[in-house]
């Protein structure tokens, strides 16, 4: 009986589908005028190439109609408007080309410094998220700290950090091409040509480098690197001298990150993986997971080993003890500043918002705000069923990790991957920072090396799985033709690029920190004494109190 | 201690870099890959944590 019932369901349907697509006699099969001869179609007249001529009489609002104003805008924006290169013979075609060229690189130099400046407003949501975790009595040490990391992390940059990344990055086809930036050093090895740091652009000037593309990567690529250096305030925070965060983030900015962002994103060996060694399409970090928070992340934990934990966080038996923040208020408001931030870290990092595939803004942006969502709904449930309240801070941490992870695939993957990948991260943040806290015993107060550390390092290895082969940014990605494809979709050599990264940032990037930053604490210190810890950083070392009106010695002498 | 967890750091990404010249075939460059990561990881954090955590600031306070 059911059987019966199932086949006629099915002729049914198939009838139905059938009856459906079926042309009706009187109409003549579509296929059929496509398939006469072109010869002996009646011929139709070739269109009269457009002269120069036909551009006089193009209809342009008269001046004395212009001066009456224009209230619904039909009458701004003309061929009156385009610039003419010789008054004398009038507007060209050659005019309208060298306008539409024009517009094209004004609309990516807009889209792409827009970006850069909500990227640089995440540094005062990164400031009050650490600020709020931290403790009132170095209120105003946390926020020095995120404060200068901005102009300290720049003057590096400016001096020596950008050349070393961006000076051989050669043609950046969206922002006109950058030719000064063309000087990329490097070595032989394994019979391909290595490139390790780029040599033109020292002071903006060296070079050639005075040039307007040149200024516009110059402020996308330095909000990026400072977003890596704040990172590292965090670990080291309420025990870290003020010196030695200085030096140490002019080390970070002038060399560590500009060598590895120059390995990924400035034509050096990692980008080069996929035309040298036929792995994928090189290693893929659309908006830097690696080249930004997994160097920040793999730096904080450098940072956190060498300061070593907060008097009072670890027992004698190495127990650890929870030191709360003082306003979760401000770390919340905080992340959502980051949140913002991230639709110009991920989006922006198209460079333009006009040609080369770069319509996939707006995949790339839902991709971000997806992932975000799903980190932290991830933290706040596996909180809620771990220790049975939904904890705010990492909730707050969950959306940021997923952030984290979306940012090098977001470029390549699909919503329902991002949604995944979020998923992942909001759960991996929780985990990571128990397995920090409790296992390895190190002190990382706002969860700095969990966040951007261990969800870096997951975003980059979701490009290697999730990324699925139809984003065409100008046909290629890093000089190897076609989509950037992940493991299932087909490509296992791209998550080999991917975890070659993987093991740079853990294996050398690290390293260069880890020993930079043991010279540095050996020249100059980079733990405050215990006195001062205890009494609070303000006082100590800035001189002055975060929240002078409150009364806070009293109790805070024996945190 | 942290000496030496710095060099078995640094082999690790050697060992991974080392893929790219001594096969061509995926699957061998994958599992020196991650050969690798786990000997950096090993080297951070077997290693030079272990030595700051035998000093660590907490056990000397009375």
């Amino acid at each position: 009986m059911k059987r019966t019932i199932l086949l006629t369901s099915i002729c049914v349907l198939w009838l139905s589908l059938v009856s459906g697509q079926t042309p009706t006699p009187a109409t003549p099969p579509a296929a059929t005028p496509a398939a006469t001869p072109a010869a002996s179609a009646p011929a139709t007249p070739a269109p009269a190439p457009i002269m120069d001529a036909d551009l006089k009489n193009v209809d342009v609002p008269k001046p004395e109609v212009r001066a009456k104003g224009d209230p619904d805008g039909a009458l701004t924006g003309t061929a009156s408007d385009v610039t003419v290169g010789d008054s004398k013979k009038g507007l060209t075609i050659g005019d309208l080309a060298n306008q539409a060229g024009q517009n094209k690189i004004a609309i990516n130099f807009v889209w792409t410094l827009i970006t850069g400046f909500l990227v640089m407003f995440m540094q005062a949501g990164f400031a009050i998220v650490e600020t709020g975790l931290c403790r009132a009595k170095n209120a105003n040490h946390t926020m020095m700290m995120n404060f200068m990391v901005y102009g300290v992390g720049m003057l590096a940059y400016w001096l020596i950090g950008f050349s070393l990344q961006m000076g051989g990055v050669g043609a950046l086809a969206n922002l006109g091409g950058t030719p000064p930036l063309a000087a990329e050093h490097s070595i032989t090895l394994f019979g391909k040509a290595f490139g390790l740091f780029g040599s033109n652009g020292f002071f903006l000037t060296q070079g050639n480098t005075y040039d307007v593309s040149v200024m516009v990567i110059f402020l996308f690529q330095m909000v990026f690197m400072d977003t890596a250096l704040t990172i590292v305030t965090g670990s080291a925070a309420e025990r870290w001298k003020f010196v030695a965060f200085l030096v140490s983030s002019f080390v970070l900015g002038a060399f560590i990150y500009p060598l590895f962002a120059n390995w990924a994103w400035g034509g050096g060996w990692l980008a080069t993986l996929g035309t040298n060694f036929g792995l994928g399409k090189g290693y893929a970090d659309f908006a830097g997971s690696g080249v930004v928070h997994s160097v920040g992340g793999v730096s904080a934990l450098a940072l956190a080993l060498i300061v070593g934990p907060r008097l009072g966080k670890y027992d004698r038996n190495g127990k650890p003890n929870a030191i709360v923040g003082h306003d979760i208020v401000i770390v919340l408001t905080g992340c959502f500043i980051l949140a913002f931030g991230w639709f110009g870290f991920n989006p922006g990092s198209t460079l333009g918002a006009s040609g080369n595939g770069s319509l996939r803004i707006g995949s790339v942006a839902v991709n971000t705000m997806l992932a975000g969502m799903a980190g932290g709904f991830g933290a706040m449930f596996y909180m809620w069923m771990r220790y049975s309240k939904p904890d705010a801070s990492m909730s707050g941490n969950g959306l940021l990790a997923g952030l984290v992870a979306i940012t090098a695939p977001s470029g390549f993957v699909n919503p329902v991957a991002s949604v995944i990948i979020g998923l992942i991260a909001g759960v991996l943040v929780c985990l990571s920072v128990e397995f920090v806290d409790r296992v390895l015993k190190v002190d990382d107060p706002v969860g700095a090396i969990s966040v951007h550390g261990a969800n870096g390092l997951w975003g980059v290895i979701s490009v290697g799985l999730f990324a699925d082969g139809k984003s065409n940014y100008g046909g290629s990605w890093n000089g190897v033709n076609g989509g950037v494809t992940g493991l299932f979709y087909g490509d296992a050599s791209q998550l080999v690029a991917q975890l070659i990264g993987v093991s740079t940032l853990i294996g050398l990037v690290f390293t260069m920190t880890f020993v930079a930053n043991l010279a540095i604490d050996a020249v100059v210190g980079q733990r405050v004494a215990a006195k001062a810890e205890l009494e609070g950083l303000d006082l100590p070392e800035m001189g002055q109190l975060g929240y002078p009106e409150f009364e806070l010695k009293s109790w805070t002498a024996n945190a | 201690m942290i000496l030496i967890g710095i060099l078995v750091t640094l082999l690790g990404f050697l060992l991974s870099l080392a893929s790219l010249g001594l096969t061509t075939s995926v699957n061998a460059r994958m599992a020196m890959v991650l050969a690798g990561i786990a000997i950096s990881l090993f080297g951070i954090l077997g290693l030079i944590n272990r030595a700051y955590l035998k000093d660590a600031i907490w056990r000397k306070r009375a």
